[in-house]
This record gives structure tokens, sequence and C-alpha cells, in this order.
């Protein structure tokens, strides 16, 4: 029993790789259209997914605003003598980092210094990370959302300081939603991708996120469980992992930079498509439904890249957050000086 | 049905016969090899969700029944007995650590990082009472715990040394048999072991053992050296369970909203 077992295996185990070849080759031809996938097949994991696996990080695109600028218009992406251009802006900066690290007696200041941020390796192809609508701008907020009444401390970063509750859920260590949690930021942009079979894991440097996704076809969680960074559900479309997520808390992050922006609502609904591009290249790509807070859907898309080195290190945010300690005990000792100085008068 | 299509039933239908057919490698005894799930290459398959039961989050030794430090949480809030999961009973602290942990224990309220909601730190993530996610890749592990977001992943490469010290660590991980050995160094020696003040140092150093007793049980062990604190090395052991209702999975505990109060109110405006 056993053995037959075995050999009947083994049949369909040819068989299959037979079927995969042919597929293979069906899937090659599709992929000669798109520029740099001539000669490069996505790799499988052993269990037969595509295998995403890395660190991938959206350092090339830091800078590039979500909303493009109303004076470019329609216009996408950088022609290449503006990209050249970017190219060697991107090298005076190299430069100066490695100035501002090895100069004595450099004016210090309360930002942190230069060798923190992470740069671009290579200037962005595009003038904003809103791809669709066209003028790559975040759809208008519907009049429900103008008058949410939204937290304190949603999208505020000059806070009054009275409480913790003035700052962001990201000053707070709280959360940057699933999309602030991989737009490209001054720094800790990395997001490790890894698989098993029926599931795969994105593990995100800042604020220490990591989200399971169960691709084994499972449906959501109840609506009635929520939370900051939702409920997402994987499913294969040839290459590319298609991540839906629901089952988001409202009015608590947006779709900005670092979870800011207007918040979004408990109807929020992403559709996030991760395809490779190449051996160090993926696509990503996520279409951001919310019908309780913008007019229309709409898409944000950039590249990821894996880079030599380039590793997830722990981010202990809350455990570190001093700047809150700090900011709310400097607020506190400000309010004190000035009740001081007003009964001298 | 297409031929991209039918590949991929053939692929699924050869998959489930792999993995539970895979042969082991002869360490184990063949009644248990064939019911553990096996990864593609034969090694034994983590993946799942998985819970510690037990009382080890409340104090890792032999304890009986304390009532809470909350009289307003009446029976909820009590401490219940429990079988400890120290080998031998005792944690072998030298007697300046003896005294440390009983003034930890004083204050816990203050000092247990747990209240504060910070991370666990190793071993103590992989008994608290909160599921945690194995995602086993053909290379390296990853585990998700439930409580705080906290995280590591095991790297089954080329041994790393620590980049710098960390709250949960830097695990190595390697196979000896169908045992998953995992080498945690480079802890900040800021974590403790439960709720009852037993703490570590950042010398601490931790080897784990994962084991699949059966596809939904892991025996886990963990041996712990510090000369520092303790005057001779030592071993918990406990036992993992599969978490299998059908709509099991890791849920999200963020829990720095419920401690700022705690840790900020003093700087609150008045």
């Amino acid at each position: 029993m056993r053995h037959r077992l075995a050999v009947s295996t083994a049949r369909m185990v040819v068989l299959a790789a037979m079927c995969a070849l042919a597929a293979e080759s069906a899937s090659a031809q599709a992929a000669k259209a798109a520029p740099g996938t001539e000669n490069w097949t996505p790799p499988k994991t052993p269990w037969g997914d595509p295998d995403l696996q890395g660190t991938w990080t959206s350092d090339d695109c830091i800078g590039t605003p979500l909303n493009r600028p109303a004076n470019l218009g329609d216009k996408l992406y950088y022609t290449e003598r503006e990209l050249a251009q970017r190219e060697s802006e991107l090298a005076k900066q190299q430069q100066n980092d490695l100035q501002e690290v090895v100069a004595p007696d450099q004016r210090v200041s309360t930002g942190p210094p230069s060798h923190w941020v992470e740069r671009a390796r290579r200037p962005c192809r595009q003038t904003s990370l809103v791809v669709d609508p066209p003028n790559g701008r975040t759809p208008d907020l519907l009049p429900e959302a103008q008058t949410r009444r939204i937290p304190e401390g949603a999208n505020n970063n000059n806070p009054k300081a009275d409480s913790w509750e003035d700052f962001s859920y990201y000053i707070r260590c709280i959360s940057r939603g699933v999309t602030g949690s991989i737009f490209p930021v001054i720094y800790g942009n990395g997001q490790q991708i890894m698989q098993a079979p029926g599931y795969v894991t994105i593990l995100q440097e800042m604020v220490h996120e990591a989200r399971v996704i169960p691709v084994d076809g499972r449906p959501h969680a109840s609506p009635s469980i929520r939370s900051y960074m939702g409920d997402p559900r994987g499913h294969w479309e040839k290459n590319t992992l298609v991540v839906e997520t629901t089952n988001f808390l409202g009015n608590k992050t947006g779709i900005g930079l670092n979870g800011g922006g207007t918040p979004t609502s408990d109807a929020l609904k992403l559709i996030e498509r991760y395809t490779r591009t190449g051996s160090s290249g993926l696509q990503y790509e996520v279409t951001i439904d919310d019908p309780k807070t913008f007019t229309r859907p709409f898409k944000v898309a950039f590249p990821l890249t894996q880079e030599p080195g380039y590793q997830n290190f722990e981010y202990a945010c809350h455990e570190g957050n001093y700047a809150m300690s700090n900011s709310l005990s400097g607020a506190r000792a400000q309010e004190k000086a000035a009740a001081e100085a007003a009964k001298k008068k | 049905m297409s031929y991209r299509l039918l590949g991929w039933v053939l692929v699924s239908a050869a998959s489930v016969v792999l993995f539970t057919a895979m042969p082991g490698n002869g360490q184990t005894s063949p009644a248990t090899t064939s019911r553990i799930p096996r990864m593609p290459d034969g090694k034994p398959n983590f993946t799942g969700l998985w819970q510690t039961l037990g009382t080890a989050h409340w104090d890792i030794r032999d304890h009986s029944t304390q009532p809470g430090p909350f009289s307003q949480l009446g029976a909820t809030g009590a401490m219940p007995a429990g079988q400890g999961i120290v080998e031998g009973g005792e944690i072998p602290y030298t007697p300046a650590a003896a005294a440390k942990q009983k003034e930890n224990l004083q204050n816990r309220m203050t000092l247990d990082p747990e209240i504060k909601c910070y991370m666990p730190g190793i071993p103590r993530a992989n008994y608290m009472p909160f599921p945690f996610q194995i995602v086993q890749s053909q290379r390296d592990i990853a585990f998700v715990y439930e409580y705080a977001t906290s995280n590591r992943v095991v790297n089954m490469g080329k041994s790393r040394e620590a980049a710098v010290d960390t709250w949960m660590g830097t695990s190595n991980g390697r196979w000896e048999g169908d045992t998953l050995v995992v080498d945690v160094s480079g802890l900040n020696g800021n974590s403790w072991f439960d709720r009852s003040g037993n703490f570590q140092s950042d010398n601490t150093h931790v080897v784990e053992r994962f084991t699949l007793g059966d596809a939904d049980h892991i025996n886990y062990e963990a041996s712990i050296e510090d000369k520092t604190i303790y005057t001779r090395p030592w071993k918990i052991s406990t036992v993992m369970y599969r978490r299998k209702e059908k709509n099991a999975q890791l849920n999200e505990f963020k829990c720095v909203e419920f401690v700022e109060e705690l840790i900020y109110g003093h700087l609150k405006k008045k």
C-alpha cells in the first residue's frame, strides 16, 4: 500500500511538473511585454506558491509626494532627462550625508542626524504615489467625512501636548495602519515577507507590525472583530499576491505617510497586489475603497526593492518612547514657567 | 480547465500526499513520524496557531492560589495555583539575584514589563495567555505573538551574531533530527519570565528546543544560562497546543492605549 502510494505520488509530481512547465512558458510569453523581465522567471516556493520572500523596501520613492503637484497634470512619470537630474541630486545628497557624519564641530540641531535617515538608491520614476485617478491626487472627501469629528491626535504634527491623546497613533507607537506602514518615509521602510504553506506574513520594521495573511481560502473574521491593521485574506492570481483587508476600526489612521491624513472609516476595504518584477524588484499596488470617506476608490502604487545588506531591526517604539514623556513634561514645565512669570508681573 | 489550473490542482494534490507521507530521517519512532506535518523537504512543519496552557505566565515556579492586587476585579483578578515549568522546581539564583526577584515581586505593578505593554522577550513570549503564529518557510521561521504584536524571525542560515541587544533577542536556529533548536542571544536584560519578578539579565543565553509530539502538540524546552545571576544553568519545559477551533486566528492585541495613563498620567495637564 505504502509502496503504491509512493509510486503514484511520483507520477503525479512528474505530471504536475510538466503542467507547471507548460504554464510557465505561457506566462513567460505574457511577461515579455514588461520591460526588464524577459530573462527572469518568478521563483516558486517548494510547495508551489509564487515566492515573494525577502526584505523589501520602498526607499527609492522616499520624498515622492502622495499627491501630485497640480501643475504636473496627468504626468505620472518623469522624463529620462528629469530622472538624470534627480540622480545627480541623489549623488550630491550622498556626499552631503558623508560630510555631516565626519565633519568636526558640526552644528547640532534637534532633528535626527542625516545618517539616521534612509535615502533612495535610485530616483523614483513617479511624480506621485497616487496613480489613479489620472491626476495623481487623493479623491475629494465626502461631506460626511469632512464633518466627522476626528480624534484630537490624528494627523497632528504640532500637538498641544496636554495629553498623549493629542499625538498621532504613530507618535504613540500604536499603529500607522496598513498603508501608512508601507508608504515610503524617512526610515524603517523594511517589509520582510515570509511564506509557509497556507500563510504569508509581512513583518514591518517601524512599530514592529506583523501581518499574518491566511492564503488558504478561509472567510474573513466576524465583522464584530475590528482592529487597526484589519483582517487580511490573501489569494494568488498567477504570480501576484492579492490581499483583501477589511474589519478596520474607524476614525484611527488615514491614507497618508505614517498613517496621517483624514482618518478612514470602518467601511475601509483595501485590495493590495504584490508582484515580483525581477530578482530584486517587487511592484506594490493598493486600491483604497472607503465609501464613507472618499468620493471614489483610488489607487496608490510604487516599486519595492531588495538591497544587499538591508534588513529589519527590532524597533522597540513604545518601549523607547522618550519623546512622549519628554514632550509632555516639557509642556508642563513651560506652563509652570509661564505661571510663575505671570505671578511676578 | 486550463493547463495552469490543472497544474495547480495536481501540485496541490501532490503536496498533500507529500506533506503527509514524507519519510522522516529516522530520529523519531515511525508511529510519531507519520503523524506530524512536514515540509516538502521532510523537515517538521511547525506552521500554525499555538498556545501554551497553564499558569506559568503568573509564576514559572510551583505556586498556590493567591488574591489579585485589586479587590475590584474580584475572582477574575486572582492568581490560580499551578504546577511550575522549572525543572527541579527552583531557579538557582545567586543570593543577590534572589533578593532582586523578591524586590521585583513587591514592585511588580510598576516594574513588570508586561504591565507596561513592553515586548515580553524570550522565553516569556511563548507561554503568555495569548496565541502565537508560526510561519515556517523553506528557509527561516517567523514567530508572531499576539501580545503587543511582538515577533521574531529565527534565522536558519549561517549563524549571525546579535548586532545590538534587543527585547526579543537574536534567534539562530538549527535542526537536530526532528527538533528545532533555537539559540537566543543578544537579549537586552529588561525582560522577566513571569508576573512574579523572575528575571534575566543582558548576559542571559537561552537555548530553546521545539519538538512536535504529534500534529497538535509541541514539546517545548528552554535551557537558561547566566553566570551573573544564576549559580548553574537551569531548564524550563512545557507543552504548546495547536488552536483547533475552525475560526481560530491571531488577533490584534495592541496594548499601548491601555498603559498610557499608567506611564504618562503624571505628566497630563491638570
